[in-house]
């Protein structure tokens, strides 16, 4: 057994949830990147490896999550609050990082659904959407966020509507089109959060 | 001026005039569909009788849907209210939608009165209810429909729903209100509850619903499982049980559990009926027993 797991196992048996330092620094790290990678999709027109781009910094802040998932129950089912809500143990708000990498979840999940046609395996696609949507869904819930969790917890039945491989195009269509709406109010409203937060400070 | 406040200016007299006229050009929806989004960023005081308007007003169906899901994100009893008065008018298109969006919202009163609008409406509506709850993570209020229910229907349905939520403790709770069904197996194999399951699979005063609990642990899976179903093989008193335990581990896919069997077996219809598994289970060791069986040694 290597060091890390070692010591991940040590912490978990003295059921002390806070992951290793490196963990966490990796994770900011990728909180970080994604942000970096947000701003420049602003400044840059689009172009096809943005898509690819964007689905693997979703993994990697899903696998930050899962990471805490892990540490703070047992078989992964979480038990506690994920590792990013024991960072800060006596703060109820949710925490800045979460907001930030929820945002890009739901950046990506409205460029993959815009981006899904015929040609590709919707079907695939979008169960990856919809596993992804779970993981932030579940930190949402661990993350003193219920009204996100809520509204997470809303788009995984739409999803599977969408993710059906008999439904007719117009229907495809209409969902899209109410998935792209709620996404998009959901990250107008996490900016405007983040905004009046930061005037306030 | 920042930049946002400058586009909620601009936007909101959109939102005003989509509010006072009719039209069933898509572009325009379009643009109010866009104002609508816009108004996400502006006060609640200034947003709500807006949205207030977009609803009465003239508007297709789904320009008025994504005004509900603005009021869902309110923070106010006004548009909680207005989101339950919707989510009760079971004439108007925009019922399910409106329910949809009180268990979004997850206002407890609202979410409770939800009860009354499932008692008098139709399957979808009832299904609606239902969604509702799972959104909310409201599961005490799908046990209550559950508990109530006055056909298998209802019962099932809300019993599933309680399977996909993993709601354990309501399932069990269930047990022993409602009595076992084999709805209700299959909502314990769906929530993972091994421990349930287990216990109804020792307990043969039912033998269907016994073989109906073995074979849900099947779904379950796991080491503990595939350990459990080797047993109930093992110490099986009738053929049903063993072979509920066969299908079991073919559910979960314990190849090496059938295999320690078929090694193990001297009865040999028993010895063939474990390399039939093997066989459908495309076992990685059936070229080995298949050798084996035909040289006759084992």
């Amino acid at each position: 057994m290597n060091d890390d797991i070692r010591k991940l196992v040590e912490a978990h048996e003295a059921d002390v949830h806070r992951p290793p330092a490196h963990v966490v620094e990796q994770w900011h790290s990728a909180i970080d990147e994604a942000a970096a990678l947000e701003r420049g999709r602003q400044q840059q027109s689009w172009h096809p490896g943005s898509f690819f781009w964007g689905a693997a910094v979703t993994a990697a802040l899903a696998i930050g999550i899962g990471i805490g998932f892990v540490l703070s129950g047992d078989n992964g089912v979480p038990t506690q609050g994920p590792m990013i809500a024991n960072l800060e143990p006596s703060v109820k708000a949710t925490p800045a990082a979460f907001t930030r990498g929820l945002a890009v979840h739901l950046r990506d999940s409205r460029q993959q659904i815009a981006n899904l046609d015929d040609s590709t395996d919707r079907t695939m696609l979008v169960l990856q959407i919809i596993e992804q949507n779970r993981m932030f869904e579940s930190a949402a819930k661990h993350n003193n966020a219920p009204k996100l969790a809520r509204v997470l917890r809303a788009f995984e039945p739409v999803l599977l509507q969408l993710a059906a491989s008999d439904i007719a195009p117009e229907n495809a269509e209409a969902l899209r089109a109410q998935l792209a709406f709620e996404l998009n109010v959901m990250l107008t409203k996490l900016a405007s959060e983040s905004s009046d937060e930061s005037h306030t400070t | 001026m920042n930049a946002r406040l400058l586009l909620i200016l601009l936007l909101l007299p959109v939102v005003a005039f989509a509010a006072g006229h009719d039209t069933s050009v898509s572009d325009r929806d379009s643009l109010k569909i866009a104002a609508l989004e816009a108004l996400m960023s502006a006060p609640p005081e200034k947003a709500l009788p807006l949205v207030d308007k977009v609803l009465a007003g003239n508007h297709s169906t789904e320009v008025k849907e994504r005004a509900l899901f603005i009021l869902s994100q309110i923070d106010s009893s006004e548009a909680q209210a207005t989101l339950l008065r919707f989510a009760r008018e079971d004439s108007s298109e925009l019922q399910l939608e409106a329910i949809r969006m009180v268990g979004i919202g997850g206002d407890e009163e609202a979410l409770a009165s939800l009860g009354d609008v499932y008692q008098a409406g139709n399957r979808d509506v009832k299904d609606a209810v239902l969604e509702a709850y799972l959104i909310a993570d409201d599961a005490r209020a799908i046990y209550d429909i559950a508990v109530n229910a006055d056909n298998e229907t209802d019962f099932s349905e809300a019993v599933d729903m309680l399977g996909a939520m993993g709601a354990s403790s309501e399932l069990r709770e269930l047990r022993s209100q409602a009595g076992m069904s084999e709805t209700l197996i299959d909502a314990y194999a769906v929530s993972g509850d091994s421990e349930t399951l287990r216990e109804l699979a020792m307990d043969s005063s039912d033998p269907d619903l016994q073989t109906k609990a073995i074979e849900a642990l099947g779904i379950v899976g796991g080491e503990d499982v595939d350990n459990t179903l080797v047993e109930i093989y093992r110490s099986a008193q009738s053929d049903e049980v063993r072979e509920a335990a066969l299908t079991g581990m073919l559910i979960s896919g314990h190849d090496s559990g059938v295999l320690e069997l078929y090694r193990g077996a001297t009865d040999p219809v028993q010895k063939r009926q474990l390399l039939e598994y093997l066989v459908m289970m495309d076992s990685e060791a059936i070229y080995d027993v298949i050798d084996q069986a035909l040289a006759g040694d084992q």
